[in-house]
């Protein structure tokens, strides 16, 4: 199934079809990409409900903390205009466990 | 920005009380007879219906004072500078195999191999002798949480946890799962509280304009495409965290992070104890038990704890970040650890663990545990994958049908 969607993938037709959107021919690579994301979807699904891979204590929310003197520095540096994407590039406010540069702080 | 007075008032306090100070969590009683405090019996042992050490002859039943108060743990996180340790998070020395206890008793030497027990029967007199003092091979923690829910609980919950989950499970777990195996565990824990400054400092960005175009693609063809025009920000937050009882994995064996051998992160998951409640480390309450040894000192395991200061600093930024609507990108963080405070807590956990029989060893080793204070459960079970492949086959295909009917009918009507 998933040597299918690979070679599907890389046929020149799929691609045509995917980009003609104008027209109805999208309809044609349904069933080739409902067949395999269900596939994934329900693998991945079962396999997580059984094994619990990734679950974790979210330490990071549960634990008590009291936050006080917050200071802040917010300021305008530029424009970043005609963007495809409604969110910006690299956002990891949402992702609390990736480590970023480390800075010395006094 | 944090203003230069608060920073430089900081850095002082943490330079003026950067000595480590130890606090003395051994219990004053000498290794040997640990008696109960009514008649003077040695056979004690903890209780589950009685949830407190009840001594076999008197029937006197208590419990041990709780740790935060006996000891002064409990003071005020904001004054905390240096590291403040307890005395049972001392560094482990590794050679520390056997003791020799004398028994007050009838003055026998009793050998006790301290590596996989605190206690041992007199063989003269039948006196119970255990390890009161904090001998330093990890195994005397500062405080402990005593069992809550009682081994039919847990084996009710095990069983319901694994009872929903048998369809896909692998044949031989099915026919191997005894949930009767289950061991009620102490595994030690850091509990660690922290006073520090954070800093974070990135770029955010906020949707200023949002507008569509459409453009011409080929002769007849038309595209719409939708574009969003942002103001860049550079964006900093600088506060004061107080972190009251983090909690982090003191056995190697139970590393979260390290799934290869056994499911660790099913044993990190049944979080959160209630640390706060743990009472002064005695003996008996680890009885009829199996404990984990500590094996892992401070400076093992400081690193983690930063990265944990760190990412709970980023968790506190997030709901004063609302107004950056396309996202802030964190670009450098930091921590000034002003004051900690360390305490070994052995915790308790209800664990059945299974390892494929027909792998023999090496294989990995499953587990479902409860957390035997509030009950959380979570468990690994092995799974059969031709199972799911046939499940996921079939459901894929039908998808595959119901996408054909829907896209071709949509291919001939446009």
């Amino acid at each position: 199934m998933l040597p299918l969607l690979a070679e599907l993938a890389a046929d020149p037709a799929t691609a045509m079809l995917l980009a003609d959107s104008d027209s109805g021919a999208i309809g044609i690579a349904f069933p080739f990409l409902a067949g395999p994301g269900v596939f994934i979807a329900v693998y991945v699904g079962i396999y997580r409900y059984y094994r619990n891979t990734d679950k974790r204590h979210h330490f990071e929310k549960e634990t008590e903390v009291s936050v006080g003197n917050l200071k802040q520095g917010d300021r305008r540096v530029g424009t970043n205009n005609r963007q495809k994407s409604r969110s910006m590039s690299g956002r990891n406010s949402t992702e609390h466990l990736t480590r970023v540069r480390r800075i010395k702080v006094q | 920005m944090l203003g230069d007075e608060a920073v430089a008032g900081a850095a002082q306090a943490a330079r003026k009380h950067s000595s480590n100070r130890i606090i003395d969590t051994s219990s004053s009683g000498t290794d040997g007879l640990n008696k109960c405090p009514r008649c003077g019996g040695t056979d004690i042992q903890y209780s589950l219906t009685a949830k407190a050490l009840v001594c076999a002859y008197c029937r006197h039943s208590w419990n041990e004072e709780n740790a935060e108060q006996a000891f002064g743990l409990d003071s005020s996180i904001a004054e905390l500078r240096g590291h403040t340790m307890a005395s049972g998070t001392a560094d482990i020395q590794e050679d520390l195999t056997t003791m020799t206890l004398k028994c007050q008793g009838c003055g026998a030497e009793v050998v006790i191999n301290v590596e996989q027990q605190l206690q041992a029967r007199c063989h003269w007199c039948r006196q119970t002798l255990s390890i009161n003092s904090q001998i330093p091979n990890g195994a005397v923690p500062d405080a402990v949480l005593p069992f809550h829910l009682t081994r039919e609980e847990a084996i009710e919950r095990i069983d319901a946890f694994a009872g929903k989950r048998k369809a896909f499970a692998h044949a031989r777990f099915k026919e191997e799962f005894v949930p009767d195996n289950v061991m009620g565990v102490y595994i030690p824990y850091m509990v660690v509280d922290g006073n520090m400054h954070a800093v974070l400092q990135g770029t955010g960005e906020v949707t200023t304009r949002q507008y569509t175009v459409r453009r011409r693609v080929g002769k007849d063809n038309y595209v719409t495409e939708t574009y969003y025009d942002a103001d860049v920000y550079s964006v900093q937050r600088a506060f004061d965290l107080l972190v009251d009882d983090l909690t982090v994995e003191s056995a190697q064996r139970f590393d979260a992070k390290d799934n290869k051998q056994a499911t660790n992160n099913i044993l990190n998951a049944v979080q959160p104890y209630d640390t706060e409640k743990a009472v002064a480390y005695n003996s008996n309450y680890l009885k009829n038990f199996t404990s984990e040894r500590r094996d892992l000192n401070v400076r093992d395991v400081d690193d983690e704890v930063e990265d944990r200061f760190l990412a709970i600093a980023r968790a506190k930024a997030s709901p004063t970040i609302g107004r950056y609507d396309r996202g802030v990108r964190w670009e450098q963080e930091g921590v000034a650890v002003r004051g900690t405070r360390w305490v070994s807590v052995y915790v308790p956990v209800w664990l059945y663990s299974y390892a494929d029989s027909a792998k023999g060893e090496g294989s990995l080793v499953h587990y479902i545990a409860v957390n035997a204070r509030n009950g959380n459960t979570m468990g690994s079970v092995p799974v059969s994958h031709p199972k799911i492949f046939a499940v996921a086959c079939a459901a894929g295909s039908v998808a595959a049908v119901i996408g054909a009917v829907v896209g071709f009918g949509w291919f001939l009507m446009g």
